[in-house]
């Protein structure tokens, strides 16, 4: 049981060794509470697809599963999508179209095609749960070298001394040290193999 | 076929109860939370929290009020800009004078050019505009007294042209 969980964190995690999901990662990695937020969101509707497509599994037809797979899933991204606006409004704001674009995240139709369609919900639940936990770790990783390197900061708390946080290596909060945050941490995660 | 018909009408009929639920659920919040921004903008724009607020054009025109004494009016308008509409807010005193602009900031939906048509959201460009009255509100080359941004004056078109079809959109409001 506990495999379900492991693999979707390391062996099959899905930004750096699947590599899908990759555009809200590189997107809203800029601040820790950005990647959290993204994380918990993510996390969230990945369990709950998951869960309601294995449930749902009898009595979807081959031939439409898609279309049902999409309705549960953008069901729960626009839940996700009211509750974060009401309760967390500073992260909604800054997650902007990043929360309601989670619909077309391809790690969550991925798993329901390749995992909760063919698993009882029980197992179904756990892979949601591991590879939401992998994408919000990846996510996390990243927003952690941008936000330090970035504006010398950590969730907003300068770490890295006054100094530095006067002059950052403002690189890193722009796109293009998006990219290079991520080539590095899949180069690592390679040189693990 | 009957069966297909059958499980996505009962998936949809589910997901739409569910979101129902969920959007009467969160409603007051959400909507207490975008007024709460729409004040915040009003007050950053006239710098004074004592002022209060009367919505006559909901999310476009707004009256503004020191105690019962009507001072002048709010309204979003639109200029052409170089990427599109260029939203800018406007305040107006009684006597047709504008106290301050503040054009929406990329985040708000602006689609001009980072780094140079973006520089209308500075104080820079934007101080200009206070305690002027319309006829002056042109750009210097257009024979008014507006600076246009070097390298961006399509960008400070657009914005002065918002405050004048503004102007001459809401005048009436001004009684």
């Amino acid at each position: 049981m506990k495999k379900y969980i492991w693999d979707g964190i390391f062996k099959n995690n899905p930004v750096l060794v699947l590599m899908i999901g990759l555009c809200p990662t590189v997107a809203v990695s800029t601040t820790v509470q950005n990647a959290l937020g993204m994380g918990v969101a993510v996390l969230f509707v990945l369990t709950m697809s998951n869960l309601t497509i294995s449930l749902l599994r009898p009595m979807v037809p081959e031939s439409i599963r898609i279309p049902i797979f999409i309705i549960v899933i953008s069901t729960f991204v626009t839940i996700t999508d009211y509750v974060m606006h009401a309760y967390a409004p500073a992260i909604h704001k800054n997650l902007g179209i990043f929360v309601p674009l989670i619909v077309v995240n391809c790690i969550i139709l991925g798993r329901a095609e390749a995992f909760a369609s063919k698993h009882t919900p029980l197992p179904a639940i756990l892979d949601g749960i591991g590879s939401g936990i992998g994408f919000t770790l990846a996510i996390l990783g990243m927003a952690i070298i941008r936000e330090l390197l970035g504006s010398g900061k950590l969730a907003g708390h300068i770490v890295l001394g006054t100094k530095f946080a006067a002059t950052p290596i403002l690189f890193f909060s722009l796109p293009p040290g998006a990219f290079l945050a991520i080539a590095v941490l899949i180069a690592l995660t390679r040189l693990r193999k | 076929m009957i069966r297909m018909i059958r499980s996505l009408v009962l998936v949809c009929v589910v997901a739409a109860g569910l979101l129902s639920w969920v959007y009467l659920f969160t409603k007051d919040r959400i909507e207490e939370d975008t007024r709460q921004k729409v004040r915040a903008n009003l007050v950053e724009l006239l710098g004074d929290t004592t002022l209060t607020f009367k919505p006559v054009i909901p999310d476009t025109l707004w009256e503004f009020y020191r105690d019962t004494t009507k001072l002048g009016i709010i309204f979003r308008s639109y200029g052409k800009g170089y990427g599109g509409p260029i939203p800018v807010l406007v305040a107006l005193s009684m006597d047709t004078t504008i106290l301050a602009i503040r054009p929406a900031t990329p985040a708000e939906g602006l689609k001009e050019t980072p780094g140079l048509g973006t520089k209308v959201t500075e104080p820079d460009f934007t101080n200009q505009f206070k305690n002027k009255k319309p006829s002056q509100i042109k750009l210097k080359k257009d024979g008014g007294e507006i600076d246009a941004i070097t390298g961006a004056t399509i960008s400070s078109r657009g914005v002065v042209e918002a405050v004048q079809v503004g102007i001459a959109k809401y005048l009436k409001y001004l009684r």
